[in-house]
């Protein structure tokens, strides 16, 4: 496969204004101004393999949406080079855009006060899209996502829910080979984020579309993504699978333990106790503890009498915190 | 259909959905037509004025009543939240050129909330007396050239509204540049006073201006306060505005847009 984005050394500056707390300092911050140059993106590489989906993660103000929006051909950046489908996006704007789509999950593309059929009929107008194209493009996006019965309604009408399922229909109108998507499940409910991870899934797979997706919520990374880019203060910090960073976590499991009498302090080696509460505790296997069953009952039954315990492995948010804390972000 | 006209006829769509509000617009326009007679009635005392008789003077606050919407600058509709929430994004990733957009869609808007409103004002203006009424064009010829000074007018408008959006791009507030620029552009244009009641130096310093081939000039062709011959000259005048206006704005727009941040995350 061919890599169908390319990043190179790109770098993103802003300028901001000071402002200081405080009466006085307004009143000088209104004749002088003093500004502050904030790094948003400092040397970020990397490359994007056609028909991939690729999860752009990292904490909030890492540089995620700075970066699809140099994608999108939004921004320009300040340094650097980028290649998407052999063009620059911010330079080639108007030909390249009509080969991508874009959703961002917090803003509306569509018209607010007309039925979503008439935005939809002139998105057809603006990417020049042909009748039968369309007929059919329109056609199975409504069966994938059930629309029928919201094409006939304005933006307005609709739950947060309906509008993102016609925001991506509107984005995939015209069928881009790229889409960006910049936190696509926000705010949604658990049936309708199903729906929305199913049908992404499966316009990868049929038209091949390549997908790049931000978002917060790690089950859609797992769900969906076969790669990760994390990045965290403007840097990226790793680009690779998702599983190779959930195996490492794999390993750390919560230990719920019930003793049969309150102890004053609950002490274990190679285990660290997060939480205790009179006869309950919570214990986690230190990195260069492997657990295993049936030494850890043997070891602590030693030393405590235990009624019952459970084993958890961590979640995969836990292991994203846990791996945010490591990174210091 | 291609996307310009496609984007204008969605803004008439979206207008044609708030009847509510052309209607309290006619009638608010009614209110003042009547109100800015009665004031300059008062203050012309019958007179005639350079040329500009009482009932010319009627004819001319209700043709500006009438096309009221088309004869002011101001911020695009939806372009000031778009820009302070950032939603101006999705105008980015279409392959249609950003002024375009902006202009249509500001054009589409102008012209459709005009064409809801006109012809109850204009139909009621006819029916009153002459001395406060709507009287009829002074010839075919007038009324033919009215018309295309009026939409002339109309697109001369829209392109002064870009250079709004362009302040806006850059003050970041689009309720302050839009109220200034509508007051200044307001009153150099006719819309509070009407210019044949300014005087004469002032309209001479006008007509170097763009903005009363916008506000003003339709309406004199229609009262015949300008004759056939110079109301050509006006046209061509204003149609140089245009073509000029066009250009600063699509320059000053791509040099805003270099240095866009989006707000809002």
């Amino acid at each position: 496969m061919s890599n169908i984005i390319q990043f190179n050394n790109i770098c993103k500056d802003f300028k901001i204004s000071v402002r200081k707390k405080g009466i006085k300092n307004a009143l000088i911050g209104f004749f002088k101004r003093e500004h502050k140059t904030i790094e948003a993106l400092k040397n970020v590489s990397f490359e994007i393999e056609e028909g991939d989906i690729v999860g752009y993660i990292g904490p909030n103000g890492a540089g995620k949406s700075t970066t699809i929006k140099i994608m999108s051909g939004i921004l320009t950046p300040t340094s650097g080079s980028c290649s998407i489908l052999g063009f620059t996006p911010w330079k080639d704007r108007k030909q390249y855009v009509s080969n991508i789509g874009v959703v961002f999950g917090q803003r509306s593309q569509l018209w607010w006060d007309v039925p979503i059929i008439d935005s939809f009929e002139l998105l057809k107008d603006i990417y020049k899209i042909p009748n039968k194209e369309y007929e059919e493009t329109l056609n199975e996006l409504i069966e994938t996502l059930n629309l029928k019965e919201l094409l006939n309604r304005p933006l307005r009408q609709l739950s947060l829910g309906q509008k993102m399922k016609c925001e991506l229909a509107g984005s995939l109108l015209h069928r881009p080979k790229i889409l960006f998507l910049d936190e696509p499940t926000i705010g949604l409910d658990a049936v309708t984020k199903l729906a929305v991870r199913d049908f992404i899934k499966e316009i990868n797979k049929k038209w091949g579309t390549t997908i790049i997706l931000t978002t917060h919520d790690m089950s859609d990374i797992d769900a969906l993504t076969n790669k990760i880019i994390l990045i965290g203060r403007g840097q990226i910090l790793y680009k690779g699978s998702f599983s190779a960073i959930k195996h490492k976590y794999d390993r750390i499991k919560q230990i719920e333990v019930e003793f049969k009498e309150k102890y004053d302090k609950i002490e274990f080696d190679g285990y660290e106790v997060i939480s205790h509460n009179q006869n309950m505790a919570v214990l986690k296997n230190l990195p260069e503890t492997t657990f295993n069953t049936k030494d850890f009952i043997n070891e602590i039954s030693k030393k405590y009498e235990v009624v019952d315990f459970s084993v958890k492995s961590i979640s995969v948010d836990e292991i994203l915190a846990q791996l945010y804390t490591e990174l210091k972000l | 259909m291609n996307a310009y006209s496609g984007l204008f006829k969605m803004t008439f769509k979206g207008e044609l959905q708030y009847r509510a509000k052309a209607i309290s617009g006619m009638t608010t326009q009614l209110f003042w037509g009547i109100m800015y007679i009665y004031l300059y009635t008062a203050f012309m005392g019958g007179k005639i004025i350079e040329g500009f008789s009482v009932s010319q003077m009627a004819s001319y606050i209700w043709l500006g009543q009438a096309f009221f919407v088309l004869r002011y600058v101001e911020l695009p509709k939806k372009c000031g939240k778009e820009i302070e929430n950032g939603d101006v994004c999705y105008k980015f990733v279409r392959p249609v050129d950003l002024y375009n957009q902006w202009f249509f869609e500001h054009l589409g808007y102008k012209l459709s909330a005009t064409l809801l409103r006109f012809l109850p004002i204009t139909v009621v203006a006819f029916l009153l007396p002459k001395s406060i009424g709507l009287s009829a064009p002074v010839s075919f010829t007038a009324f033919l050239l009215f018309l295309i000074s009026l939409l002339i007018g109309a697109v001369l408008m829209s392109a002064l509204s870009m250079i709004v959006v362009y302040l806006t791009f850059k003050t970041m507030s689009p309720k302050g540049t839009s109220t200034i620029v509508q007051t200044i552009s307001g009153l150099l244009g006719g819309f509070f006073i009407p210019l044949p009641l300014m005087p004469q130096a002032v309209q001479t310093i006008l007509n170097y201006l763009p903005f009363r081939y916008i506000a003003d000039l339709p309406l004199r062709i229609y009262i015949g306060n300008i004759g056939v011959q110079s109301a050509l000259m006006y046209i061509g005048i204003s149609l140089l505005w245009l073509i000029g206006l066009v250009v600063i704005g699509k320059l000053l727009l791509k040099n805003a847009l270099k240095k866009t941040v989006i707000q809002g995350g």
